[in-house]
């Protein structure tokens, strides 16, 4: 013991390196000391020197030591101090990140931590000696294995989810945890169990199922809600890993009405409120809305988020989140981040929709939130993201909503247009035609997105009408934004340009034949088409150039002269030709940013000049992408037939709900064939049986048949044998005979008409006993069904005993409470007996 | 959305004897007749109403293929009741019930309740295990036993169980008060010892 420590000593200490044992012997001979000795204290000893090498010696004590310390766990659980020790050596070990001590250590491997938890999981049961080491009551213990087992998890997250969720109660022991009153062990265990549910499924199933969300809303609620520290936003990541793609607990958090409990964490600071917006409170905030927005997520599946949506409605969430938007000294990125949830809230909901739209801001003079946002939207000044944000917003607000679409175009019409007061549409015709880009960009496809799927609008908004310069005469929107086309040289603006009329125009001549009038929109189409300069932007251009001019052919009504479909179609052919049109066209979904907007309904970008395409516009151009190309290649004579589609999408759906039904009829009639079959199978037994009886009554009968005939002919030829040589006597006798033959004939016809007879009797019968059957079986099914019926009865009876068993237990209770004795029986043996 | 008591159950048996249909019949009232194998577990909830009281279910619909035995045995714990479900037109499936019991019996509580369930006699031409052998079954076990494919089948099995659940709630709240004082004062203790160790250990 004594040499021991002294050689401890000399090792940390160092002085003269080249005399003294290296830490790898020193490591050495404490492993062995371990491994040998009998003496409880002295392994002890062993443990809490290697726990202090471990940090700077952490090869050599893991290479070394591994093996001896899962040892120690298994076989000195008695001794909580030793297993403390082994445990902090493993987790130092096995530690994810670089020790002071190791820094200038070359030797050390980055990933040593990694490396030797690869090591130590290779026997799976070593994870249950951790596991099982989470029974341990004391403090120490519990904790460092809590550690010990988020260190191992974070080396390998994937491995060791895997053996622990084929552990009996691995994930159970562990939520068991949360339930500790050390708020240590608690805390330890939120770490832990948010890197234990990352990205798996099942473990997040299970752990919701242990009451997750209910202890979780526990602690967030006597830790203060959104004021609450650092725990309450662990809460909230464990909350949000537990719930990120997965249908299931979505669906357990709805059913479970956890989303009412999430309401108090939007409560807003007051001006009067010193705290204020704290670090730590913003924080939180943003995690609860990540929460609110997973389980709205367009990405989910629409049955989730519509019922999702109606109770955050009913529950007054929506409320308090529009509340935040309208509540001063909200910081910026809490705000974006409400605007986009507010968004998500009321995608696609008539009633939500209806709701935001209904907000006023309290402003002076008051005006809708909707206009507020859309002047953020519009304002230079304001942060990149929280101008995406209100686009995001202001798009799911429009979202299948063609009210809400409606009434944004009818604030551009002549008839509304009351100059006081500022409203959307004014501040989007601002934005379009403002010199600031992004405004143009996020006008443009904010109005475009109140054309989806919405012919009456799009014809709506070709009556509008812009006082360009004063005196001059007013001209049409399209007009506009045309000529704009025409003269802006940034190609953000060119681009969304360029969407925003693809959109207007597609399925809808009248919108196709205002652009064909403006001078000089086909001739810069042709040419941005023909153009042949080379970047991807350039591509873009081109493709989205060569589309618009192919939705001018396609949805052409001929009601312009100069540009008929059949003269654009040859002028597209002469000039551009079909093949180098398709080519371009192709260029439009090879562009990076196409690709990324088709992705997410969300524009998803961190810097302006990565605002180019949006995510409605990618699925306008998947649909029609095939059906232009088809329009254009296709000879002349038979186009006509194809004017005027019903817009593909709804082909689609069509197509979808018919493939439905004909498959439920399927399964319909597949279930019915199945039953005829085994009908079919039964009815041909039936026949077998009766062909084999009759075959058999045949082959009898043949055989008499034969019998007989075998008898006449030796006859006839005895007959002629004699007749050369007839003598009477001999004739008489041949005529006896004959009469003898002919007597014996007739017995057997008679016999064989017995037979028939009796094959006949025998063959009714048989249609008699199946008659019977049939019978007996409706009686069978009529049985069965009264059967059923009485034993329904005799359920319901049970009930009805059971309710009342539970009133006389309350009246019993009651009466206990007042004192009264009463006789012990239990009522639910009782009904348990009778069944 | 008020309820007076919630219950979770979960639905064992093994793979294809229409766990996930019955789950599906009982939350979203409607038959599926092609449904996916279930991989883990699924989640389902329905309101029911005993006595005049919202009664609130939330049931876990287990996979039952082998390779998921084991995440299925994390859901006995907490479960206050299983439906135990075989095939009548598959032997196997009932062969098997002895192996669930078993693994039922031994990770859940004691007081679970489990009712055996003889799930598609509506195909009663091709049945293989008779009606007679499951009610033998369910008497040597003590299970409560049920033939169903109906909806109304099922609604009640699940009332029954319901039943039996609240009843045990029942009598076990008839000894809560002094439970209760115990646990309060237990717990009021703990949080004194801790009171220093509460501080240093907020992280922070
Ligand atoms: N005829 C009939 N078929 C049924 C019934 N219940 C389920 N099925 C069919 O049985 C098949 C399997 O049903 P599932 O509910 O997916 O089976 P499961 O038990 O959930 O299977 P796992 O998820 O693998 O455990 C499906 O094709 C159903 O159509 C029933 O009552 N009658
Ligand atoms: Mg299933």
């Amino acid at each position: 013991m004594d040499f021991f420590k002294s050689g401890l000593k000399t090792v940390l200490g160092a002085s003269e390196p080249g005399q003294l044992p290296s830490g790898a012997e020193t490591v050495e001979r404490l492993v062995d000391r371990v491994n040998n000795s009998t003496l409880l204290e002295d392994r002890r000893d062993a443990c809490r020197a290697l726990k202090a090498m471990s940090r700077k010696y952490r090869v050599e004590v893991g290479a070394q030591g591994i093996d001896t310390l899962k040892q120690v766990l298994e076989l000195d659980r008695a001794d909580n101090e030793t297993i403390n020790y082994a445990l902090d050596t493993l987790n130092n070990i096995m530690s994810p990140s670089q020790f002071e001590e190791e820094e200038d250590n070359p030797h050390v491997p980055m990933n040593i931590g990694e490396q030797f938890t690869e090591m130590f999981i290779k026997d799976p049961h070593n994870i249950q000696l951790v596991l099982d080491l989470l029974d341990e009551y004391d403090f120490r213990v519990r904790l460092s294995t809590v550690q010990l087992l988020t260190s191992l998890l974070t080396n390998r997250t994937k491995d060791i989810q895997e053996i622990i969720l084929v552990k009996p109660m691995g994930v159970s022991k562990m939520m068991d945890l949360l339930g500790d009153t050390r708020e240590v062990i608690r805390n330890e265990t939120l770490l832990l169990l948010i890197k234990l549910t990352k990205g798996n499924a099942n473990i997040q199933k299970i752990v919701a199922f242990e009451n997750a969300f209910d202890r979780l809303f526990e602690i967030v609620s006597s830790e203060g809600y959104s004021d609450g520290g650092i725990i309450v936003e662990d809460c909230l990541l464990l909350m949000l890993n537990l719930l990120k793609n997965n249908s299931s607990n979505i669906n357990f958090f709805k059913e479970g009405s956890y989303i009412q409990k999430t309401l108090p964490m939007f409560n807003t600071p007051s001006d009067s409120d010193d705290a204020g917006w704290s670090p730590q409170k913003v924080s939180n905030v943003h995690c609860m809305l990540q929460i609110i927005r997973t389980l709205v997520s367009p990405s989910n599946s629409a049955q989730i988020i519509s019922s999702c949506q109606k109770i955050m409605k009913n529950v007054g969430l929506l409320d308090a989140l529009c509340n935040i938007l309208m509540t001063s000294g909200v910081p910026a990125d809490i705000l974006t981040e409400t605007i986009n949830t507010v968004g998500e809230v009321v995608r696609g909901d008539v009633a939500n929709q209806d709701f935001m739209g209904n907000i006023m801001a309290p402003s002076n003079p008051p005006r809708p939130a909707i206009v507020v946002l859309l002047m953020s939207m519009v304002n230079e000044k304001q942060p990149f993201s929280l101008r995406c944000a209100v686009l995001y917003c202001f798009q799911c607000y429009l979202y299948h909503n063609e009210l809400s679409q409606a009434s944004l175009v009818q604030t551009l019409l002549p008839s509304s247009t009351d100059v006081s007061t500022l409203t959307s549409g004014q501040l989007l015709c601002g934005g379009l035609f403002s010199t600031d880009v992004l405004s143009n960009w996020f006008s443009a496809v904010a109005l475009m997105h109140a054309l989806i799927d919405n012919p009456g609008q799009k014809e709506q908004l070709l009556r509008v009408l812009l006082a360009t310069n004063v005196g001059s005469t007013p001209v049409s929107l399209l007009h506009q934004c045309t000529l704009l086309l025409q003269q802006t040289t940034k190609l953000q603006s060119k681009v969304a340009l360029l969407m925003l009329l693809s959109q207007w125009m597609s399925y809808c001549g009248a919108a196709v034949s205002a652009f064909l009038q403006v001078p000089g929109g086909v001739g810069y189409l042709v040419n941005q088409t023909c153009s042949n300069e080379h970047d991807d932007n350039e591509y873009l251009l081109q493709g989205l150039s060569a589309f618009l001019l192919a939705i001018c052919i396609h949805f052409n009504d001929d009601s312009v002269e100069s540009y008929t479909k059949d003269s654009l179609k040859q002028l597209l052919v002469k000039r551009i030709g079909v093949e180098t049109f398709t080519a371009k066209l192709s260029e439009v979904s090879k562009h990076e940013l196409y690709n990324k907007a088709a992705k997410h309904p969300q524009l998803r970008v961190k810097i302006p000049p990565e605002i180019l395409i949006d995510y409605e516009f990618c699925r306008l151009f998947k649909v029609l992408e095939s059906v232009l190309i088809q329009s254009v290649s296709i000879h002349q004579e038979n186009h006509s037939s194809e004017d005027q589609q019903p817009p593909p999408e709804d082909n689609l759906e069509q197509y979808k709900t018919l493939i439905r039904q004909q498959d439920a009829r399927l399964q319909e009639l597949m279930q019915q064939l199945d039953g005829l079959m085994q009908q079919n199978n039964a009815l041909q037994a039936a026949l077998n049986d009766s062909i084999a009886s009759n075959s058999l009554l045949k082959d009898e009968n043949t055989l008499l048949k034969a019998q007989a005939s075998a008898k006449l002919p030796s006859h006839h030829s005895s007959q002629s044998d004699q007749s050369s040589q007839a003598t009477p006597g001999q004739n008489s006798q041949s005529s006896q005979a004959t009469a003898n033959t002919d007597q014996r004939l007739s017995d057997s016809e008679n016999r064989v008409q017995a037979l028939t007879l009796e094959v006949n009797r025998l063959t009714s019968e048989l249609r008699s006993a199946l008659d019977s059957k049939q019978q007996a079986e409706v009686e069978l099914d009529r049985t069965k069904k009264a059967q059923e019926d009485m034993r329904k009865d005799q359920d319901d009876l049970l009930e009805l005993l059971a309710d009342q068993d539970m009133k006389i237990n309350e009246y019993k209770m009651k009466l206990i409470s007042m004192g009264q004795s009463v006789a012990e029986d239990t009522p639910a043996e009782n009904e348990l007996n009778l069944t | 959305m008020a309820y007076a008591y919630l219950f979770k159950y979960i639905i064992i048996g093994d793979t294809g004897v229409g766990k996930s249909c019955l789950l599906l019949q009982f939350t979203d009232k409607r038959f599926q007749p092609v449904h996916d194998l279930t991989i883990g577990v699924e989640f389902g909830a329905r309101m029911i109403t005993i006595d005049g009281k919202q009664i609130k279910l939330q049931i876990w619909d287990t996979a039952g293929q082998e390779a998921f035995r084991s995440i299925t045995r994390s859901y006995y714990r907490g479960a206050a009741g299983a439906l135990l479900v075989y095939d009548i037109t598959r032997r196997d499936t009932f062969n098997h019930l002895t192996t669930w019991l078993e693994d039922a019996r031994q990770h859940s509580n004691s007081n679970m309740v489990i009712m055996l369930i003889g799930n598609k006699s509506d195909l009663e031409s091709r049945r293989e295990v008779k009606k007679e052998e499951g009610e033998a079954f369910a008497r040597e076990h003590g299970l409560v036993f049920m033939e169903t494919f109906k909806r109304e089948c099922l609604i009640l099995t699940m009332r029954r169980m319901a039943l039996r659940s609240v009843l045990s709630t029942r009598r076990q709240e008839a000894l809560a008060p002094a439970v209760r004082v115990l646990a309060v004062q237990r717990a009021g203790a703990a949080v004194r010892c801790c009171a220093a160790h509460t501080e240093r250990a907020k992280r922070g």
